[in-house]
């Protein structure tokens, strides 16, 4: 008999060459391009309208002098904050019946005024469907108070020059820093879900083409299928690791390249996880290989029971909640090292990459990651063991193939027999 | 025979939801020859197979491969065709005979080169880079036979290997078989249509609704039954009617009777003295078709008749 990873290498480069040299596999590396590209255009046309949209406009219906003072203290106050944290102003030459004129501006589609400001500095008038507490309001009454008080510091030559601002720098604050190692802790987990959920759930199907070719039978023939499910497994976690090899080295190269901003070759942020960068990433590549190898395991498993691509169609969406469930529970102890949940998260195999990256993300300590990285290729082990049984056990003692989520279809299989 | 036996097998079960597929059943393949399990669609047959390889595990009973009690601890020895059969359609001819060398620890590279040779050996030089899409189904099912064979297995397991192929893929097929057990490999194959086992097989296993009825030399099947005697006499009545065997059937002036136990010369010399007036006589050993239906039964015959209709139509 050949050993179960010679056997395992045999499917795996079978699969591997199958999938990375075919056509398919070129859109399979366009496809973060074509997303992204999507994203950026519908982003920058949705944005450009929504900006429009979103920021209310006041029409100002007052003398030049209060309109100018108001412009000026939006000027002011928007340059120590954002050009959106205020309405826009638009000046309006006041007419004979003020009133008269605010009900015919808020009716004016063309305008489109969310507000009219009438009056003076002094007595201000707000017109329009305004909630006292709401944005418009606050804001135009902050503008008017700034307005006022600097005409009253002028009149009085009494502005002070602008203070300015010593800066002691020191090392992080430790506020500061927990705050930005939370973000690499979910950052890290976003990373490995999301690359994860695409590509795992690819093993779903994979099965399917040796049981529809009907070439399941000449591989359990000749060799474990254990071998069969680790190697299967295995090509898909090549592909993954190619398509994340060319999709980070694209990145980098461009950046480097057009948008230099790594002109001095790579260099990572002041603010480092616990663990140290170097350290951090390539657990980062381990929890990844385990999280796609646990969760490849569980959805070959699964996927290997369907008899067809409408089987595996249904069971997609439980398999993709699942997925979204322990990453909701990796990601709600961050923070947390100790007590049930974080426990639970940490011991759970299909959370646990998750929850470790996010303790080397907050934690010096390097043995837990031994320990977990260990615990989860046992489990790896497990499932595939498992999974090759429960096929066996299922789907090939039936030459109907009967199929684990059809009860009709193991109807036919037992009349078949 | 013991100790050179390729495929030993006893007490074989196995049964699918509470219905019994193989019911205790005992194989014995000498090593280098060539065996056929004869039996219709549905006797059991494949299940036999799956289970003397280890793709299914028996129920009760043991079996052992080529010496060894796990049957994947022979499978670099040992190369199979479905009867399902199953190829990458993305596959050259050359790439997927060799993957299933591979699978059976042949290295690649090697694969790759008696696969091109296999191909031209038999004609098929051409279609060495073809992928496996592009093929018929025959030329596709003697594909798959040559990956079955390429890593030089001990034993080859064929399971219907004649199913849906045309003349010219059998008679490849057969060319194959006789050239496989000539260099010492050891053929055993299912099938229901009984010529293909008459031509090529020493030994067989008739087997019918999940049990062996017969198992031994070809020859000893066709023995079980005595020479048949076909008769065309001149006169229809006479003293000689009362020399012929009680069973003898006619039509018209022609008669068919077992040869009786005296042999012969009685027989000949009483029709002579009869008045028979013998136009025609001649002594036709049985074959193997008569000895399934004597030792299967006639519903088993009709069946495997059935099986062979099918097939011939899906050939066509």
């Amino acid at each position: 008999m050949i050993s179960l990873f010679e056997a395992a290498w045999v499917i795996a480069r079978r699969d591997f060459v199958a999938s990375v040299f075919s056509r398919t596999f070129i859109l399979f590396l366009l496809a973060p391009l074509i997303l992204i590209g999507f994203a950026i255009f519908f982003g920058t046309m949705t944005d450009a309208q929504d900006e429009a949209a979103a920021q209310p406009t006041v029409a100002v219906v007052a003398d030049s002098a209060t309109s100018a003072a108001l412009a000026a203290a939006r000027e002011r106050l928007a340059a120590g904050t954002s050009e959106h944290s205020f309405p826009v102003l638009r000046n309006v030459a006041p007419a004979e019946r003020v009133a008269v004129q605010a009900q015919q501006l808020l009716a004016d589609e063309h305008g489109a005024y969310s507000a009219v400001l009438s009056g003076t500095l002094d007595r201000p008038v707000l017109t329009g469907p305004i909630k006292a507490d709401g944005f418009v309001a606050r804001r135009l009454q902050l503008l008017i108070d700034d307005a006022r008080r600097t005409a009253a510091l002028r009149a009085a030559a009494a502005v002070p020059p602008p203070a300015a601002l010593e800066r002691v720098v020191t090392g992080q604050a430790a506020g500061n820093l927990r705050m930005i190692r939370r973000g690499v802790a979910r950052g890290g987990q976003a990373l490995i879900f999301t690359i994860t959920m695409l590509l795992a759930t690819l093993l779903l199907s994979t099965l399917v083409e040796e049981k529809t070719n009907k070439v399941i039978e000449v591989l359990a023939a000749a060799v474990p299928l254990d071998a069969v499910f680790l190697g299967k497994l295995l090509a898909m976690l090549g592909i993954s690791l190619v398509g994340l090899a060319l999709w980070g080295g694209t990145i980098v190269l461009t950046s480097t390249f057009f948008l230099r901003i790594f002109q001095d070759w790579v260099t990572l942020p002041d603010v480092a996880p616990a663990i140290g960068w170097p350290i951090w990433i390539v657990l980062l590549i381990l929890y990844y290989t385990t999280n796609f190898m646990l969760l490849g395991a569980l959805f070959l498993g699964i996927g290997a029971q369907a008899s067809n691509i409408r089987e595996i169609q249904t069971i997609s969406m439980p398999v993709t909640l699942l997925q979204l469930l322990v990453f909701l529970l990796a990601f709600s102890v961050v923070g947390r090292s100790s007590g049930a949940l974080a426990m639970t998260a940490y011991v759970v195999p299909f959370s646990s990459p998750l929850a470790m990256i996010a303790f080397a993300a907050q934690s010096e300590k390097l043995w837990p990651h031994l320990l977990a990285l260990a615990w989860q290729a046992i489990w790896v082990v497990l499932i595939i063991r498992v999974s090759a049984r429960l096929f066996k056990a299922t789907v090939l003692k039936s030459a109907a193939g009967g199929s684990f989520f059809s009860f009709r279809g193991r109807k036919r299989a037992r009349a078949a027999a | 025979m013991q100790g050179h036996l390729a495929i030993e097998a006893s007490g074989l079960v196995k049964s699918f939801d509470g219905k019994r597929a193989v019911d205790g059943i005992d194989l014995a393949v000498p090593e280098g020859s060539i065996y056929g399990i004869l039996g219709p669609n549905g006797a059991g047959k494949t299940t036999t197979l799956r289970m003397l390889l280890g793709i299914i595990e028996p129920d009760a009973g043991r079996r052992r491969l080529l010496g060894h009690d796990r049957p994947l601890e022979a499978a670099r020895i040992v190369g199979y065709l479905p009867e399902e059969r199953g190829l990458y359609p993305a596959m050259t001819t050359r790439e997927a005979i060799a993957f299933m060398g591979a699978l059976r620890g042949l290295p690649l590279e090697v694969g790759r080169k008696r696969a091109a040779i296999l191909l031209e050996e038999n004609g098929l030089a051409d279609y060495v880079d073809k992928p496996i899409k592009s093929l018929s189904k025959g030329m596709a099912q003697t594909i798959q036979l040559f990956g079955t064979i390429v890593h030089k297995p001990k034993l080859v397991v064929l399971d219907e290997p004649f199913s849906g192929l045309d003349a010219i893929n059998q008679g490849r097929l057969e060319h194959l078989i006789r050239d496989e057990a000539a260099a010492g490999t050891t053929v055993i194959f299912s099938t229901h249509v009984i010529h293909h086992a008459e031509r090529l097989c020493e030994r067989v296993a008739i087997i019918a609704a999940g049990r062996i009825r017969f198992e031994g030399l070809v020859s000893e099947a066709r023995d079980r039954l005595r020479p048949q005697v076909r008769l065309k006499a001149r006169n229809a009545e006479g003293p000689w009617r009362g020399s012929l065997p009680a069973g003898a059937r006619h039509a018209g002036d022609l008669w068919q009777f077992e040869l009786p136990k005296g042999g012969i010369e009685p027989l000949l010399r009483a029709l002579i003295d009869g008045g028979a007036g013998i136009e025609e006589l001649s002594i036709e050993r049985p074959g193997l078709h008569d000895a399934f239906v004597a030792i299967a039964g006639e519903t088993a015959a009709r069946e495997m008749e059935a099986s062979e209709q099918a097939e011939l139509g899906e050939a066509a």
